[in-house]
């Protein structure tokens, strides 16, 4: 059994990968970062940098957590991408960062949050930044 | 139909760094094969011509040679597919001799020259520009494919985006008339981005609208362009 | 004929609300798709042709020459912080700039750029102000044989001296000047009409130049979307120290120096000018460890070079009638789309637009400092637009511009059909310039060749004039038999120097 973790290079992200780490000591499981990108503009500020990613992998080392990273760039939105891991793999928790979004945000940008919340057939740890 | 246009993965793993594709899915290698010309030599058993020094390649060189040997995956066989392009420019040329012929000489007057001789002049040198290629082609020599900052070469033609594409372009043009610029460029700006693999439905309608409606009232009403308001009409 | 009487009064016709107003959005527009480095100018103006219809000459051409300078600034940004030129001619910012930003020094380079794209845009502003009117009153005395030679040397060049392959660009150029054909003749006969009433008055300039940048450019790309997120390197607000600025003028006034002459000449460009302006800078260096690694005088000179090649390229234009890139050459078929003939008489016929043009140029220069240098990062968001996005308005603005020439959708058939072979070309290497100026120049080209031939009595020797035909000829020569000459001259003198 696996702890997952949707990342992105911001505090919220931040944060859910904390939870995710704790998580992982409690249940004595080795934790999966995920990072995803529809890689279909230029500029994705979702898309962790070679940078980011190394921080993330030193900070999962120095916690002790066995750990794994995985960074999808295929025109696939992250809900998706995180639905067919938890379908595929044996996945117990998933950990993700939550933020408030306007109605008229959600109608036309959609909430990834919410499709994973509602998709997965594991738990979801939501995380609020700060 | 969800977003489930597989494209090659970045793989797993910590450094996936890498642009190349390292599970390229089965999809993919089906269009690739597809596409490709039915031309089963590999660049590999046929070397590129020792010297490729056509009255092309003479500046082409390296490029040309280098494009030979790396376009591994997309068209083997020293792409065979060009003769197409002589053939074209071939057609092109016959078709603009005969409809040179057809003309009426010149009616004297002051035009000494007459509308005749240029067509038929370009109608010989695409004759011979054919011929030229062809004997380029036969040689080795190859066309690079433009490369461009959004182009991937390493991936085989996505037959599927180009004709969803010109669908979405016939889909316009054929009804901008009847339903109007709003509607049909709606449909437009709609249907090239699920062409280009765009699934956020909702979104894209929101922007569509906006941006036909933008134009319209912009370009037709403000600036005076020539813009069909169609079955609109009076509402707009 | 003063000059500079004349070029104040276009200051005066372009410091009007409405024609500054016109001058930013042109400006704004140009950076924008200098940014995005799926669109460059020459697909700008030509989808803009149509849209400017409404408007008057003078404004549309403050706006294509804002789109173009711009295009020019814009470039620069996506080189230093993504490493992906926007354009060919930012390809040689990318090798010194983006080191820079990721040594941490984006904000320099960014600022070197901007500053340095501006006082070359000036000086070379300045210098097409002083060249032109020499050249001007130099074209007036060519007669027809003259004009003939010069297009033909303007095929000749693009076609022959870029690109990689001849063959290809020959089939490029003929492409283009059957294209060209189309249509009823001066004598009223229909050639190559196929019966279809709609090509009797042939095929528009504006739908080939839209199906062949834009709507073929984008079929071409989604054929081979590329996926991919790219590396991003934060944006500060620009700014250089004294250093910084030291290192930088003399680099600047270098890059001018390459880059005015290349732009004007046929088939010479920005890429060449920058890249001299590199090598130079390199050996000129008295930081010669840094290059490779982010030396300031590395982006400094291309970007200069870059600019001034841009002001450089008007000058054939609007002096001679001669289009020296694809963006000139979509701006002549501007020209033509409002009965503008550029040209020696264009200064004479249409003194007040020629002058506000230029003196907009110098506007939309100091217009373009102003917004890029605070604006950097706001710029570097525009980089969040999926693609998808971007080349469905290429086509939903190239439908729609097509549509508007004639208010006829046989037209967006006739656009698909040449994006198509937009398309094609790009799928087998065929360059898409020489198809561009075969169309644009070729029925002016049979004019002329018809004109001077009238005078002779149909005589080939009326083709022939005086000591200019000639010379041209000889270029046009030479540029032809380059191939053979470097066989049977320049490599056995090779041959010989290193066996003896």
């Amino acid at each position: 059994m696996t702890v997952l973790v949707g990342y992105v290079p911001s505090p919220l992200g931040e944060a859910a990968l904390r939870a995710a780490v704790e998580q992982a000591r409690f249940r004595d499981e080795p934790v999966l970062v995920v990072n995803t990108s529809r890689g279909d503009a230029y500029v994705d500020p979702r898309f962790a940098q070679e940078a980011d990613l190394e921080r993330v992998v030193r900070e999962l080392t120095a916690a002790g957590v066995p750990h794994s990273v995985r960074q999808l760039v295929r025109g696939r939105d992250t809900a998706e991408e995180i639905v067919d891991i938890v379908e595929a793999e044996d996945i117990s928790l998933v950990v993700i960062g939550v933020r408030h979004r306007s109605a008229v945000g959600k109608l036309i940008m959609g909430s990834a949050a919410q499709e994973v919340l509602l998709r997965v057939r594991c738990p979801v740890l939501a995380v609020k930044a700060g | 139909m969800t977003g489930r246009t597989t494209r090659p993965d970045r793989g797993g793993g910590l450094p996936p760094r890498s642009a190349e594709p390292t599970v390229p899915d089965q999809a993919a290698a089906r269009r690739g094969q597809a596409d490709q010309p039915p031309s089963p030599p590999t660049p590999a058993a046929e070397p590129p011509a020792a010297d490729p020094a056509g009255p092309a390649a003479g500046s082409a060189g390296p490029a040309a040679e280098d494009a030979a040997i790396d376009r591994t995956g997309s068209a083997p066989g020293g792409d065979r597919a060009q003769y197409a392009v002589c053939a074209f420019l071939a057609l092109v040329g016959a078709l603009v001799i005969i409809d040179a012929t057809r003309i009426g000489s010149a009616l004297g007057s002051a035009d000494p020259i007459g509308p005749k001789p240029v067509p038929i002049l370009l109608g010989v040198l695409l004759l011979i520009v054919a011929a030229v290629y062809a004997v380029d082609v036969a040689r080795g020599g190859s066309g690079e494919p433009e490369a461009g900052e959004d182009v991937d070469l390493t991936t085989p033609v996505d037959w599927r985006t180009v004709l969803l594409l010109i669908g979405a372009f016939l889909v316009n043009a054929v009804l901008i008339d009847r339903l109007g610029w709003v509607i049909s460029g709606t449909l437009l700006f709609w249907g090239t981005a699920f062409a280009l693999g765009n699934r956020h439905y909702v979104r894209n309608l929101l922007i569509a609208v906006a941006l036909a409606l933008i134009t319209f009232y912009t370009f037709a009403i403000g600036l005076g362009v020539n813009l069909p308001a169609g079955v609109l009409q009076g509402i707009l | 004929m003063d000059n500079l009487a004349n070029l104040l009064d276009g200051f005066a016709n372009v410091v009007t609300p409405t024609n500054l107003l016109i001058a930013l959005l042109g400006v704004t527009i140009g950076t924008a798709v200098g940014v995005l480095p799926g669109i460059g100018p020459a697909m700008t103006v030509a989808l803009l042709l149509p849209v400017t219809y409404g408007m008057e000459p003078t404004q549309a051409f403050i706006m294509f020459a804002g789109i173009f300078y711009g295009g020019m600034y814009g470039g620069s940004t996506t080189s230093i912080l993504l490493n992906t030129p926007g354009e060919s001619s930012s390809v040689v910012t990318a090798i010194e700039g983006n080191k820079m930003a990721k040594a941490g020094r984006a904000a320099q380079a960014l600022a070197t750029a901007a500053i340095g794209s501006f006082v070359a845009g000036t000086i070379a502003t300045l210098l097409l102000v002083v060249v032109t009117p020499p050249v001007v009153s130099f074209a007036i005395s060519l007669g027809a044989p003259d004009y003939f030679a010069l297009m033909l040397l303007a095929f000749v060049a693009v076609t022959a001296v870029l690109g990689a392959s001849r063959v290809r660009g020959f089939a490029s150029l003929l492409l283009g000047l059957v294209i060209g054909v189309v249509g009823i003749d001066q004598t009223g006969q229909q050639r190559l009409t196929l019966g279809i009433p709609q090509l009797a008055d042939g095929i528009d300039v504006v739908v080939v130049a839209v199906g062949i940048f834009a709507v073929g450019e984008a079929l071409w790309i989604a054929a081979h979307l590329r996926r991919r997120a790219a590396e991003v390197i934060p944006v500060g607000q620009p700014w250089m120290g004294r250093q910084d600025w030291q290192r930088s003028w003399k680099p600047w006034l270098r890059g001018t120096a390459f880059g005015f002459p290349f732009g004007a000449v046929p088939a010479g460009g920005a890429e060449i000018p920058t890249f001299l302006s590199y090598v130079t800078e390199k050996k000129l260096t008295k930081h010669p460890e840094e290059f490779g690694r982010g030396a300031i005088e590395g982006v400094a000179g291309p970007e200069a070079a870059n600019n001034a090649s841009a002001a450089g390229t008007l000058v054939p234009l609007l002096a001679i009638g001669l289009p020296t890139n694809a963006t000139a050459a979509v701006m002549l078929a501007a020209f033509q789309q409002y009965g503008i003939q550029p040209g020696p008489l264009l200064f004479e016929r249409e003194s007040g637009l020629v002058w506000t043009l230029i003196a907009s140029l110098f506007v939309g220069n100091l217009l373009l400092l102003v917004l890029n240098l605070p604006l950097a990062p706001a710029w570097a968001k525009l980089l969040r637009i999926p693609r998808p996005y971007l080349y469905a308005g290429i086509i939903f603005f190239a439908s729609m511009g097509a549509y508007a020439v004639n208010a006829s959708p046989f037209d967006l058939f006739l656009l698909l059909t040449i994006g198509l072979l937009g398309f094609g070309m790009r799928r087998f290497g065929l360059p898409i310039l020489p198809l561009i100026v075969g169309v644009i120049l070729g029925p002016r080209a049979e004019l002329q060749g018809r004109r001077a031939l009238q005078l002779s009595g149909g005589e080939l020797h009326g083709l022939i004039g005086g000591w200019v035909s000639w010379s041209i000829y000889a270029i046009v020569a030479v540029v032809l038999l380059w191939p053979l000459v470097g066989r049977f001259v320049v490599r056995p003198l090779r041959g010989r120097l290193v066996t003896g």
